[in-house]
């Protein structure tokens, strides 16, 4: 079982139902280690004050922060934590939302809360959230702080579990607007997009997630071992090309479709 | 000021190629405090140690290397990590096209932006009308910092917005957690009753109605300190856990 990162308890109304988070994600890339070149001894990694050249151990850290006039104010843990008190340990649900309504570009990190404690109470009352986001098929909205940052968080019904998602503030997502767009003298003739819209429906298939595999890791493995038997590995030149914009583009989208035909 | 991107290629989608520029969507805000000796706030930092020799290891006499074996490590350069990097430098292969309102919330990785460049704007607004007319997100593979990552392009505002996708053996499923048993399930009065509930609080969702009152309660906490004043020590607090459901149902109900 991994190790919870956060426990609290999630409030609704004035039901309160505690829970412990767990990471909704379990890395698998491969991990390296920087190693001394002479003898392979794994290096670490140590905290020395720049001013006495002399190693400080954790308990002697604190927290700075440069302010506009070129001071620093110096915070610990402890001060830090007075920021909020209340809201390290709770979630409170203040609305519930559809999640169609929720654009994907600020959702961050996935987690999943489990009920912490064995208490028949506690255990109805997070099976009876399940249930009613379940059937009103409504999610959640929340705060939730972690170590010196505050979330708003998503949660909704998964597989008979809640699950939290962190999302990003508003002001955290950039506007749209700079981003350079084509104009009005851009848009596509009508012919051109129903055949676009075609040869995306020629290409069309349900989301299945188990069809992707995270081939840079493969190839990486690949490497590791081929590295561990004493092979030499191979450094291809990457294609650098990019390709030039077609000329004339409905006859690039026909010969598309035709070829999606013929295959 | 214009936005700077982090790459430049085309978007392969059929034989239309779409040249794009790659910009970040988000930004942190949130407050940054970097680490600091507690007694004279002398700034602390992080040096590389070889404890076998107990002394600063110099960076050029750093490698990276993975264990194979409890005394066995493999070494990689740079240039070998990089050959896994993928092949098309310069491309997102963008091959078929799924319903975005398909995709978990959980798959969602980082989110990127995709600027048209001053060539083939024609072909870009194409892409981004088609999308947005057939309610599809393009589904393709993209090597970005020698990586190659699933990724996903779907119309936002007047843009193609990108978002890199995690794989399925890096999402942990819930079930995973195993719950308690229960006596009993919770019955349908409870469940009529926080129905309701959640009816009551039921809004439509506006980003902006949410505001991180967090971060102005650590600047708070910050401007405080550096007036001289004492910061209190956060309060004990004491949350009932759920024993009486229908009673608490109840009371929500009516407060």
């Amino acid at each position: 079982m991994p190790r919870s990162l956060w426990t609290g308890s999630l409030s609704f109304g004035l039901v309160n139902v505690p829970v412990a988070m767990f990471s909704g994600v379990s890395d698998q890339d491969l991990h390296f280690r920087q190693l001394h070149a002479k003898d392979h001894t794994p290096v670490e990694t140590h905290r020395f004050c720049a001013e006495e050249d002399e190693e400080v151990p954790y308990d002697e850290i604190a927290n700075g922060y440069d302010t506009d006039d070129g001071e620093m104010v110096i915070l610990t843990d402890a001060e830090l934590a007075a920021a909020a008190p209340h809201r390290s340990r709770t979630i409170d649900i203040e609305a519930f939302v559809d999640l169609v309504d929720v654009d994907p570009i600020s959702f961050d990190h996935p987690y999943v809360l489990v009920p912490s404690g064995e208490a028949e109470g506690v255990q109805r009352a997070y099976r009876l959230l399940v249930e009613v986001m379940g059937r009103t098929e409504r999610a959640a909205l929340g705060r939730v702080v972690m170590r010196t940052k505050e979330y708003l968080a998503l949660i909704r019904a998964r597989s008979d579990r809640l699950v939290l998602t962190t999302m990003l503030w508003h002001d955290e997502v950039r506007p749209t607007g700079p981003i350079p767009s084509p104009t009005k003298k851009d848009k596509p003739a009508k012919k051109q997009v129903d055949a676009a819209i075609e040869l995306i429906e020629t290409f069309s298939c349900d989301w299945d997630p188990s069809r992707y595999e995270d081939s840079f890791q493969k190839r990486l493995r690949k490497i590791v071992q081929k590295k561990s038997k004493g092979q030499t590995i191979e450094v291809a030149d990457a294609d650098d090309e990019q390709p030039a914009p077609v000329p004339d583009l409905m006859a690039a989208l026909e010969r598309s479709l035709e070829e999606a035909k013929s295959r | 000021m214009a936005p700077r991107s982090l790459w430049n290629g085309s978007i392969a989608f059929g034989l239309v190629s779409v040249p794009v520029k790659v910009y970040t969507a988000t930004e942190s805000k949130t407050v940054h405090f970097h680490e600091v000796h507690a007694k004279d706030g002398a700034r602390i930092e992080h040096r590389r140690i070889c404890p076998k020799d107990d002394a600063v290891v110099d960076s050029k006499d750093i490698v990276r290397g993975y264990q194979v074996s409890a005394r066995k490590w493999v070494e990689l350069t740079d240039e070998e990590v990089a050959a896994a990097a993928g092949s098309q430098a310069r491309l997102i292969d963008v091959d078929h096209f799924v319903p975005a309102s398909e995709i978990d919330p959980v798959y969602y990785d980082k989110g990127y932006y995709l600027g048209a460049q001053d060539k083939g704007k024609d072909a870009y607004a194409l892409l981004h009308a088609a999308l947005g007319k057939a309610d599809r997100a393009g589904v393709g593979r993209w090597v970005f910092h020698n990586r190659e990552r699933t990724v996903i392009v779907r119309p936002l505002d007047d843009i193609l917005a990108m978002h890199t996708m995690r794989f399925a053996d890096e999402v942990v499923e819930p079930s995973e957690f195993e719950l308690e048993r229960v006596r009993r399930k919770p019955r349908e009065e409870e469940i009529k009753m926080a129905t309701s509930l959640v009816e009551g609080l039921h809004t439509e969702f506006d980003p902006a109605d949410y505001e991180n009152t967090y971060r102005e309660a650590v600047l708070k906490v910050i401007e405080l300190k550096a007036s001289g004043k004492n910061i209190p020590p956060p309060e004990p607090e004491d949350a009932q856990p759920a024993d009486d459901l229908l009673a608490q149902l109840e009371a929500s109900l009516s407060a």
